[in-house]
């Protein structure tokens, strides 16, 4: 037998579709993917309804090969992802992945959240590194999880850039992991508020959780630099009581500390930049009275590795590997018996 | 141009084995291993799952206290307690090599792929041990070079900003235990934190005001080739596998990070019995005619950050880009 099947699995789409990432522990010498909710249709032109991923050199990074149906029949047609200008293909992926491609960009808005001008093919939730951002140097260097992702531009929710001078008149953008080699990692932070608890806002989605310690690195350059490695009154770090996508709260009184603001954007390359916030631990409490236990986590708060290496990365959309919104995918890897697929042993 | 002298040579009759292999083989490079220095060894016993906690109790609170006299007792407090969690993991490689490597190639296939495998261990160890400082520490950028990115070269400045945080933060440093002596000697700054940095950044490290390079040392007994130089109260060791992420400076060029920490700022967590295995699968377990055996290595890790405040660090870029 050529082939083993070492591994297999299925996924669901949400509603906005977003790149998948599958481990594969025993890497691979062939991928399959079989998209299950477009195959018995008879779909627009480009849609994928099978894609085919072959190791050891043969399939360039990002392509494949590609089944597509023609439009509205059943008949079907072949050809390589790279073919198409909306598709993106396979990746197989052995290191902890580097800064993608540079893309260009033309502006980012100064506003709430700021809004960048850029002919891209990134999808909903994908990390970029932003620089060489003229006229918003104050983040040149930061990465952004990005949201309403179009052909054109794409949102950054982790960033009110309203109280900036001027918008930014270029931009630069490489995309990265949404993990790092090792979780859970700093996050750069955009914004607190001064409150009895104050409210962190941080550049990227984070998975930060209730009961995890964190410590902050302020520069005289952003403000709040009371928050600068700060303890409370008990040398404790400060915890946080609450989360949503792009902010958590503290249980620390910021009311009268400095206001947190950006440095102009004519202060770099000399003013300190970024300020960073970055887990310290946790405070699992358990209250035998009321029987509530709080700020345990398992799956997040302990020290562990972002990304399980090697593995395959499937693009999203129609057109591509990974499917659109709401599509069933089924994959399969396989390994040669022995040998590679390029160099399999004689038999 | 071509003659005969009719005498047979080796133009003219080629030896039937046209090589030999030297009695040597040549030494496989090896990065410098570095990302475990200083850092404290926690061990993991088997079957309480795989996760690590370590735990410390954060001190008391110095405000107060008096007694009055009135016979009335002051507020006791309570300690709080921060739990630094690690997951355990495993990591393996093998090589499987078939009876004919050694029947027409090669010999002692088992001791010198042993060798190798041997050190993928501690290669790999010293990775994974990078990749957690490059993740979960915070960082400064540089601003005291004069490359005018952001961040900018390494300057003097920076190495105090970073010396001022450990020390306002209360790190200790290294030598003052005993067993660092013996590890760092006693050569450059005796008491002092660590920095870690990679290689590229060696002509910007010459160039920092204040530098005392390794040669300039009072003594050079015991000093690790892995170290470079000393830096206000730094002692900086280099290795090419240092972290760096490319194209991703204000200019666009590649930022180099460079942790620096004091005693206990970071942990490394073996499994008991876990921390090294090398063993051997002989070829009638491997392959159902005996045609391949396989060696294997593989050993268990967790990594932690066990005190943010006593680990800091720059991000830096070169004076040249690169």
């Amino acid at each position: 037998m050529a082939f083993t099947i070492v591994s297999q699995g299925t996924f669901v789409q949400p509603a906005t579709a977003i790149n998948m990432t599958i481990p594969l522990p025993s890497g691979a010498d062939y991928f399959v993917t079989t998209n299950v909710t477009q195959m018995p249709l008879a779909p627009a032109t480009g849609v994928v309804i099978r894609g085919e991923w072959y190791g050891g050199g043969i399939t360039a990074v990002n392509d494949g090969i590609r089944w597509k149906k023609t439009n509205s029949t059943n008949a079907l047609l072949i050809d390589t992802f790279a073919t198409a200008t909306a598709s993106n293909g396979f990746t197989y992926v052995t290191t902890q992945p580097q800064p993608e491609a540079a893309v260009v960009g033309t502006a980012i808005t100064a506003a709430n959240p700021a809004v960048v001008t850029m002919t891209n093919t990134y999808s909903e939730g994908d990390v970029v590194q932003l620089y060489g951002t003229t006229g918003m140097l104050q983040i040149a260097g930061m990465a952004f999880t990005i949201s309403s992702v179009s052909g054109s531009g794409f949102t950054l929710l982790g960033l009110d850039a309203s109280g900036f001078a001027a918008p930014a008149t270029a931009v630069t953008a490489r995309r990265i992991s949404k993990m790092m080699p090792v979780e859970p990692r700093f996050l750069y932070v955009t914004g607190i508020t001064k409150a009895t608890q104050g409210v962190v806002t941080v550049s990227e989605k984070h998975n930060y959780v209730v009961g995890q310690k964190v410590e902050f690195t302020i520069p005289g350059s952003l403000g709040m630099v009371q928050l600068n490695n700060y303890y409370l009154p008990q040398n404790v770090p400060p915890v946080i009581t609450a989360v949503t996508d792009y902010t958590f709260t503290i249980n620390v009184n910021t009311t009268s500390f400095t206001t947190f603001a950006f440095p102009a954007s004519t202060a770099s390359p000399t003013a300190q930049l970024f300020a960073t916030v970055t887990s310290a631990g946790q405070s699992a409490q358990f209250n035998p009275i009321t029987n509530v236990q709080t700020g345990y986590n398992t799956q997040y708060v302990p020290y562990h590795s972002g990304n399980f290496i090697p593995f395959m990365y499937l693009p999203a959309g129609a057109q591509s590997p990974g499917g659109a919104a709401n599509d069933r995918i089924v994959w399969q890897a396989y390994k040669m018996e022995t040998g590679t697929i390029n160099s399999p042993v004689p038999s | 141009m071509t003659f005969s002298t009719g005498i047979t040579g080796i133009q003219n009759m080629a030896p039937e084995l046209p090589l030999q292999a030297s009695e040597d083989l040549l030494s496989t490079p090896m990065f410098n291993l570095i990302h475990s220095f200083g850092v404290d060894l926690h061990h993991a016993e088997s079957y309480v799952g795989k996760t690590t906690r370590m735990s410390r109790f954060e001190r008391l609170s110095t405000e107060g206290g008096q007694l009055d006299g009135s016979g009335i007792d002051p507020a006791s407090e309570v300690p709080v307690r921060t739990d630094i969690d690690a997951t355990m993991e495993i990591y393996a490689k093998s090589i499987v090599t078939n009876e004919q490597v050694v029947l027409w190639e090669n010999s002692k296939t088992l001791t010198k792929f042993t060798a190798l495998l041997g050190q993928w261990l501690r290669e790999k160890e010293d990775l994974l041990m990078r990749d957690l400082f490059s993740s979960s520490v915070s960082y400064i950028n540089a601003t005291g070079g004069l490359n005018g990115d952001q961040p900018s070269n390494i300057s003097l400045n920076d190495v105090n900003n970073i010396e001022n945080i450990l020390l306002g933060n209360d790190a200790r440093s290294m030598l003052t235990s005993l067993e660092a002596t013996l590890k760092f000697a006693t050569g450059g700054v005796r008491d002092a934190f660590i920095a870690l940095a990679n290689t590229n950044l060696s002509s910007d490290l010459q160039k920092v005001q204040g530098v005392l390079l390794k040669s300039a040392y009072p003594t050079q007994e015991g000093i690790r080739p892995e170290e470079y130089c000393s830096i206000s109260r730094f002692r900086f060791f280099v290795s090419s596998k240092a972290a760096k992420t490319p194209g991703i400076s204000l200019r666009g060029n590649t930022v180099y990070t460079i942790p620096m920490y004091g005693l206990e700022a970071a942990a490394k967590i073996d499994q008991n019995n876990f921390t090294a295995k090398i063993g051997y699968r002989p070829d009638w377990v491997v392959s159902s005619v005996a045609q391949n055996s396989q060696l294997y290595a593989k050993f268990a890790i967790a990594r932690a950050i066990t005190n943010q405040n006593w680990i800091s660090g720059l991000n830096v870029t070169t004076f040249q880009p690169s």
